[in-house]
């Protein structure tokens, strides 16, 4: 019986001695504030806080798994990895179904979202990339990261899905700016951008333009995107500095807050757990960031360092556009809050990122 | 001597402390940033948190959308062709059900739910944001109504909704003009907004429905209800009406309309009738037709399969997407180009001898009558519809000049019609040809497409509108349905501003040759039979177009063949000859000669509209070949060309069977030197 137990604890220990234990716990008190939030939100009887709980799940053993796979070995496959994701976003074209866009193809027992794993594969084959290159990176260098970033960022954004194209552009641009990229050459991308917006405007889909004008002017589409705002501002502000308490936000409750599992569950949040809550939340967000840029600037190893700070550096971009967005500061993008808005493929896909960041951590002594 | 540029050599430990740099200044920047977003939050939840307090409080107020009324659609008379009826939906707010798939196994219990329904309603739901409702079945029937009302407390976020659906009171007589709705789906809400998108059922499919979609449809309004803490409604407090979509008046009269379909019988086919003075269309038929009533609210699979396995094709509209070799049809206007382009006049006389032969080559082109006419001029050759003289035509004009003229005259282009999907049909050129086949043109394809077969096609309504235009003296009205519009029952119509019209460039001595022509087909040419018991004078020209050979064997059933291959029998024409107030294009599938089927029934559209012979009322000149005189001998029609050395050519040119198909242009092609 001792035997038993004693195999079973070496067991455990060995199946987990890959994980960082900061990033671990600190992720872990995300994951349950979500689930808490959720339940809260999804009102009685719902099969809300369970189905997140799986995903969670579902994503913890990716994170397990990947987090014992070396990064020289998924430095080797990343190639034939990107080439396969690449590959599945035509796909969506033939046979994809969603919400006025085709993002999602049916597998039967679940959607995948081919853009979502973009958002691990783009950073992963930059690094790749970039890991034999002479650093910090010359024009030639650059424009071959400018080339695998923008063709399946190009892709994804005509499927249309502007903000999945939005999120793995910056994750390339995450890898390049950590590679050492002169910040005169930032200067004249970012200006380059700045001037092409109004060329961009004309390529926007009409729902698109929709949603950038009533940011601009919410009451001019009352019943739709500038009331939800407008609700989700008034939940945020009622909530005050303590919140209503967890289970009594009337805006969630009373239905007037919209999609308040998903897009706009850190509304819920705020306004049950007041800025108490949101500044817990945002500065373990911190935390998590910056415990994986620390991880990163010990790896050994340019393509592990490189990854695992492009995804963290990514990670926050979520937080900002969801956060933003959620408090009328940024128009409405379909951005989820990392690991608190309820849906499957981004948490995932999220918590893989971190198995990716926790085996360089693990594996940082014996690379060369 | 330069020496070779210095290669860059990697430098790990450069890049690791390169790394840590970009590292840290990338998280003070992030932790920036989330300090902004977390002030931000400071902002509304401290030190705005009074209002927004207050706000929440208040809060009781939500918008409900007001659906406009859909815009009614009339005939030139007042005959409501479009109606709206009021009935009730299902919907399902599916953010407000627990278990959406109990939910639905259960309705299916008490409501006829087809998998089309769910899965429609599946897709929409993936399409809209979960707090607006999504309509899970149109139009319930009385009793789904009473058993919904009796359990209705079951379903949490189920509502049956009145709305107004459409109705269309003349069934299939306007399926191919006024066309139909049918529900929303996914595509619909890329054009329009979040909220149009809740608040409406159904968008424009076809037809003018769909052509007109943005000025039938109306402006969604909302009214603010407010609700108690349970979220039930209290009361309305403050309304932004809705503002109906407009009105529409068609120039389509019924009564001709449905003289026109009458006057079709048994055939299958298409006919435009045009008022030539202002392009208003008066009657557009094409048949067999469908009832959209089946579409409004989602057609059955067993009914929509009858629908497109039928060999006639109910659902293609032949105006619209159809398109037939104009056969003899185009020879006015080849004469017209004749004139205009100063290579013939009007007395030039061709000797028509049975056979004609561009010089130097053996292979010929056959004439209509065996043996041949004589001596022709355009007049005649018009009224005789003589092919020799056409071949020669438009070997002299040359096939660019041809072309240039044919394009003018509107063929090859859209006749402007209201309608989405509009055919241009072909107008044969060497660079249509090159761009199609990668082969060079021939001359005896031009000569071909001087008695209008080959590569040509051509819609009704481009027949129509190059009719109309001679018939009007040389001025292109573009063809159009809709001619007026207003705002709700207590304004005045409102005239559409009409499509500019424009000059065909023809002089008026030489339009008034190729009207006498026309004239001539019907008092003593090839549609005499329609011409002698007029009360009015008619100008006209007969046409058959052949696309592929049937030998021997004309007994076969026209409905059996799939539409490309049946042979067409046309007939365009104008009326009174003398001062035109109609100008009709009839093409009848398998109707034998132009003669014989399609002129009638244009006679039969022509006395309809001029002299008020309308079904049921005073009799209609029978259709189908039989006229109701004592039957004249047609004069042989259009045969087409055919090689000489055909081992057909010898049989009569008279007996229907021996009609022959154009050889295949391969066996007639002449290279151009």
């Amino acid at each position: 019986m001792n035997e038993l137990v004693r195999w079973l604890r070496a067991l455990s220990v060995e199946a987990f001695d890959t994980l960082d234990v900061p990033l671990t716990l600190a992720l872990a008190l995300v994951m349950a504030i979500s689930l808490a939030v959720l339940s809260s939100a999804g009102g009685e009887g719902s099969h809300v806080m369970l189905s997140q709980g799986a995903r969670f799940v579902a994503g913890l053993v990716a994170m397990v798994l990947i987090s014992r796979v070396p990064p020289t070995r998924l430095r080797s496959w990343t190639p034939i990895v990107f080439a396969a994701t690449v590959l599945l976003l035509p796909l969506v074209f033939a046979v994809g179904s969603g919400r006025s866009a085709r993002l999602w193809i049916n597998l039967g027992l679940f959607y995948l979202q081919p853009g979502e794993l973009l958002k691990l594969t783009v950073p992963m084959m930059v690094a790749w990339y970039l890991h034999n290159a002479v650093l910090p990176p010359n024009w030639r260098t650059l424009a071959v990261c400018a080339l695998i970033i923008g063709f399946p960022v190009a892709l994804i954004i005509l499927q249309p899905d502007l903000g999945t194209g939005m999120l793995v552009a910056a994750s390339g641009a995450f890898t390049v700016f950590l590679a050492g990229i002169a910040w005169w050459r930032i200067g004249l991308f970012a200006g380059l951008g700045l001037g092409s917006l109004p060329v961009a405007w004309h390529f926007l889909m009409p729902y698109q333009k929709d949603r950038i004008l009533t940011f601009i002017n919410p009451e001019s589409d009352p019943l739709g995107t500038g009331w939800n705002i407008i609700q989700s501002k008034i939940a945020i502000g009622s909530g005050g500095l303590f919140g209503k308490g967890w289970g009594q936000g009337s805006q969630a409750h009373l239905d007037f807050l919209p999609e308040h599992t998903t897009d706009f569950a850190f509304s819920v949040l705020s306004e049950e757990w007041g800025w108490i809550g949101v500044l817990v939340v945002l500065s373990l967000y911190v935390f998590i960031i910056g415990r994986s840029l620390w991880i990163a600037s010990n790896a050994r190893e340019g393509y592990s360092r490189l990854l695992a700070g492009a995804l963290a550096m990514t990670f926050s971009v979520y937080v900002l556009v969801n956060g933003g967005m959620v408090a009328g500061l940024l128009p409405v993008v379909g951005v989820p809050m990392p690991l608190i808005s309820y849906g499957g493929t981004s948490a995932v896909s999220l918590l893989a990122g971190f198995g990716v960041i926790m085996s360089v951590q693990a594996h940082r002594k014996f690379m060369a | 001597m330069r020496l070779p540029k210095r290669r860059p050599i990697k430098n790990p430990y450069a890049e690791a402390e390169q790394f840590r740099r970009r590292a840290v200044v990338g998280f003070l920047g992030i932790a920036l940033a989330l300090a902004g977003l977390g002030f931000g939050y400071f902002r509304l939840q401290v030190l705005q948190h009074d209002e927004y307090a207050t706000r929440s409080e208040a809060n009781r107020i939500k918008p409900r959308p007001l659906v406009p009324a859909r815009g009614l659609i009339y005939d030139r008379n007042g005959n409501l062709l479009a109606d709206n009826i009021s009935a009730y939906r299902l919907e399902i707010v599916p953010e407000q059900v627990n278990d959406l798939a109990t939910t639905l196994v259960e309705l299916r219990k008490l409501v006829a739910l087809s998998d089309d329904d769910i899965d429609n309603f599946n897709s929409t739901r993936k399409a809209t944001r979960g707090f607006w409702p999504v309509v899970l079945k149109l139009k319930l029937s009385e009793s789904e109504l009473a058993t919904l009302a009796v359990n209705r407390y079951r379903f949490p976020g189920v509502e049956v909704v009145p709305y107004l659906t459409r109705r269309y009171p003349y069934g299939e007589q306007f399926a191919h003009v006024v066309g139909y709705v049918g529900r929303l789906d996914a595509a619909d809400l890329k054009a329009l907004s979040d909220s149009s998108f809740a608040a409406l059922s159904h968008t424009g499919k076809s037809g003018i429905e769909r052509f007109y979609e943005a000025q039938l449809r109306g402006v969604v309004g909302y009214e603010e209800v407010e609700k108690n803490v349970e979220g039930r409604a209290r009361g309305v407090l403050r309304r932004h009406p809705a503002t109906p979509g407009a009105d529409l008046q068609l120039s389509i009269d019924v009564n001709l309309q449905r003289a026109a379909v009458a006057a079709f019988g048994e055939h299958d086919g298409a006919a435009v009738a045009v008022d030539p003075r202002t392009g208003e269309v008066l009657a557009l038929v094409s048949l067999p037709s469908f009832d959209p009533n089946l579409f409004i609210n989602g057609i059955s699979h067993a009914d929509y399969r009858a629908l497109t396995e039928n060999l006639s094709r109910p659902l293609f509209n032949r105006n619209l997407q159809g398109g037939t070799p104009p056969g003899s049809t185009v020879k006015p206007f080849v004469a017209l180009a004749g004139l205009e382009s100063g290579v013939r006049r009007p007395e030039d006389r061709i000797f028509s001898s049975g056979e004609f032969h561009i010089p130097g080559v053996r292979r010929g082109f056959r004439d209509a009558e065996a043996g041949g006419v004589g001596w022709v001029d355009m007049r005649d050759a018009i009224a005789l519809s003589v092919n020799t003289y056409f071949y020669q035509l438009a070997l002299d004009l040359g096939i660019d000049r041809f072309d240039q003229y044919l394009g003018r005259y509107g063929f090859g282009r859209r006749s402007g019609i209201d309608l989405i999907g509009e055919n241009i049909g072909i107008l044969p050129s060497p660079a249509w040809k090159r761009e199609r086949y990668k082969q060079q043109w021939y001359l005896g394809e031009t000569v071909n497409s001087g008695i209008g077969q080959g590569y040509w096609k051509v819609t009704s309504l481009q027949l129509a509108a190059a009719v109309s235009s001679i018939a009007a003296g040389g001025i292109r009205h573009p063809l159009h349905l809709a001619r007026a519009t207003r705002s709700g029952f207590n304004t005045a119509w409102r005239p559409l501003p009409l499509p500019p019209s424009e000059s065909l460039g023809a002089s008026a001595e030489h339009l008034q040759v190729i009207r006498e022509g026309m004239e001539a087909v019907v008092s003593r040419g090839t549609a005499r039979s329609i011409g002698f018991n007029a009360p009015y004078l008619i100008a006209g020209k007969t046409g058959t177009a052949q696309t592929i050979s049937r030998k021997g064997n004309i007994s076969v059933d026209p409905r059996s063949l799939p539409i490309s291959q049946r042979h067409q029998a046309l007939f365009i024409g104008y009326a009174p000859a003398n001062d035109p107030q109609i100008a009709v294009a009839v093409v009848v599938e398998h109707g034998g000669f132009g003669a014989s089927t399609a002129a009638p029934i244009a006679r039969a559209i022509m006395d309809a509209w001029l002299l008020k012979k309308l079904p049921g009322g005073a009799p209609v000149p029978e259709s189908g070949g039989k006229p109701a005189a004592p039957p004249i001998q047609d004069l042989p029609d259009d045969v087409p060309a055919t090689e000489d050395a055909s081992p057909q050519s010898d049989t009569p040119a008279q007996d229907e069977s021996a009609k022959t198909e154009p050889a295949p242009p391969d066996q007639q092609q002449v290279p151009r030197p």
